[in-house]
């Protein structure tokens, strides 16, 4: 018998760019998971490339002692998104169950209002409908919606993993496998820069570091977008750069 | 003298319209029976004579107890009894024949959403939910015949039954679309 689940949860994430080294694995990772649809290099200069994520590359330093800085960028589940109140259709909504923000896919006309009001530039639009070749239509994910054209779209924290998971969990009377759940970026990210987790968890790993790491900032929190990712940075002392 | 008639007293016109009506009308309606008609299967698969001869529901479709989806039965599981069974009608001879090349039966879906929704067969079992709530009583049915009123207004008014405390989670739109 399903047992009714218990408190609240809030997904959370901790970025610690001192480890990124920008290798893009998260992004390929993403990519798989969420079946997001390769537009090709034409569409990507054109501005209409579909990620939910990408590694954003600065440059620091005077010449000759030049190094990359990478920040990993994807939608920041804000607690006050610029995106929700825009949508003339409720097609962006607050998930008041796991606390993100949704993009209902069937829902959307396609205004384009709430990449408009993004901050971050976390949503992309399907500009075309992207065919997928024989062989490659294999490699779909059953449990992620293919988009089709005119949807909106960004990352949705897995928030596939997250239902199934409370599924095993409430079904199996285990609540641990719950707390094990992970995003295709954290889990494929070699260095463990990415972490996820449960912010209301006491024992979650993330906790401490999402709220009170000395290194960790918000990307644009001057906003008061509230978001769901803390990143982390050692102001250059850490990973052996100057 | 002649009043001019105006314009929506022309024959051709009621005619017309006549005629856009009868077509949307006769559009719904043939919409309405066809999508409640049991689409043509390879193997006129009769439920009743397989539950009435005691085989349980989950013995076919076994998934139901583990996963999302409730999975149909492969041709082994089938020729597993009609291998010993004496072979009546020519029903049967087509299973053979698909048994013998090997191949799968392509069966027609019938209890089908779309695909921006993602239903789970796993919970619902879980929870205790028998499989005649939302297929009809299959144990009657000689094919598998689609149910009407599939829609979210269902799923939500049977999931606001389950209580307040939970309807946040089983609204959520994350619930069921993503
Ligand atoms: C002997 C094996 C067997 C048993 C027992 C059985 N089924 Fe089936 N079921 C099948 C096969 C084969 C099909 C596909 C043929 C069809 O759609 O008519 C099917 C199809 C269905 C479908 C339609 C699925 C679709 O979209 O194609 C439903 C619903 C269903 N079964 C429910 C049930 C229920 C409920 C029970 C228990 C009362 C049950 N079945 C018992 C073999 C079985
Ligand atoms: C539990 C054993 C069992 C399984 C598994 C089973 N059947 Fe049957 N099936 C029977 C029995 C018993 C009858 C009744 C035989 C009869 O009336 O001659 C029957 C009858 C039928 C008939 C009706 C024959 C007629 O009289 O028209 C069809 C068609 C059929 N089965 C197809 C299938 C298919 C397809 C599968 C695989 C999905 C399957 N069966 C799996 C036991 C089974
Ligand atoms: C809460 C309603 C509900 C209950 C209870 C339920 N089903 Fe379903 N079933 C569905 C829906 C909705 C679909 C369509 C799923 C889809 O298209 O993704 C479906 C699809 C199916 C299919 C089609 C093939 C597949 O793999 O999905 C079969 C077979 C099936 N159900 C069998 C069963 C059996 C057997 C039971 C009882 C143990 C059962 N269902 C209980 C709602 C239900
Ligand atoms: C006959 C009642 C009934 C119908 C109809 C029904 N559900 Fe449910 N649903 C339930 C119950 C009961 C639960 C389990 C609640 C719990 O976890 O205790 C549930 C749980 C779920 C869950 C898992 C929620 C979670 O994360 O724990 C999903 C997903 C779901 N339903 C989808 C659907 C969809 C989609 C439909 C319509 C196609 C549907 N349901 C129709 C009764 C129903
Ligand atoms: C319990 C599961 C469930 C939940 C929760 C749910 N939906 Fe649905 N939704 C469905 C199902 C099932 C359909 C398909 C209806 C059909 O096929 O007629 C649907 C269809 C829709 C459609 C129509 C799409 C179309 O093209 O026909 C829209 C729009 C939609 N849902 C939006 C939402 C929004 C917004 C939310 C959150 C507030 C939500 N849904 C929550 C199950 C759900």
């Amino acid at each position: 018998m399903a047992q009714v689940t218990e408190q609240p949860r809030k997904w959370g994430m901790v970025i610690d760019l001192d480890l990124c080294t920008g290798c893009n694995a998260c992004v390929t990772a993403c990519a798989m998971e969420n079946n997001i649809h390769y537009t090709g290099e034409d569409e990507v200069a054109y501005g209409r490339g579909l990620y939910w994520m990408r590694i954003q590359r600065y440059w620091h330093g005077e010449y000759p002692n030049v190094g990359p800085e990478f920040t990993p960028m994807l939608c920041q589940q804000c607690g006050e998104a610029p995106c929700e109140p825009v949508c003339p259709t409720y097609a962006s909504v607050h998930s008041n169950e796991e606390q993100i923000n949704l993009q209902v896919y069937n829902r959307c006309i396609g205004t384009r209002y709430c990449a408009n009001n993004c901050p971050y530039h976390a949503r992309v639009f399907n500009f075309f409908d992207y065919e997928i070749p024989a062989p490659m239509n294999a490699y779909l994910n059953p449990d992620v919606t293919v988009r089709s054209r005119g949807v909106m779209e960004k990352c949705t924290f897995c928030v596939h993993r997250l239902v199934h998971a409370r599924i095993d969990a409430d079904t199996q009377g285990d609540p641990s496998l719950e707390n094990e759940v992970t995003t295709a970026c954290a889990q494929a990210c070699p260095t463990n820069a990415i972490m996820f987790g449960d912010l209301t968890d006491e024992n979650s790993p993330i906790r401490t570091l999402f709220e009170r790491s000395e290194r960790g900032f918000q990307i644009m929190e001057e906003l008061g977008t509230f978001p769901s990712i803390t990143y982390l940075k050692g102001g250059g002392v850490y990973g052996g750069r100057d | 003298m002649t009043r001019p008639k105006p314009w929506y007293k022309h024959g051709g016109i009621i005619t017309g319209i006549v005629l856009l009506l009868l077509i949307l009308i006769g559009g719904a309606a043939a919409a309405l029976v066809f999508t409640q008609q049991s689409p043509d299967q390879p193997i006129q698969f009769p439920h009743r004579t397989h539950v009435l001869i005691g085989a349980q529901c989950q013995y076919c479709h076994p998934a139901v107890a583990f996963s999302a989806e409730a999975g149909l039965p492969s041709t082994d599981k089938c020729w597993g009894c009609h291998q010993q069974i004496e072979r009546q009608s020519e029903q049967l001879d087509i299973l053979a024949s698909y048994v013998e090349s090997g191949e799968p039966i392509p069966w027609v879906p019938v209890a089908l959403l779309p695909d921006f929704i993602h239903f789970n067969h796993l919970t619902h079992v879980d929870s205790g939910i028998a499989c005649e709530t939302c297929h009809g009583d299959v144990s009657q049915m000689t094919v598998a015949e689609p149910q009407t009123r599939w829609n979210m207004g269902w799923c939500l008014e049977c999931h606001s039954r389950t209580g307040e405390e939970n309807f946040v989670r089983l609204s959520d739109c994350a619930t069921c679309h993503y």
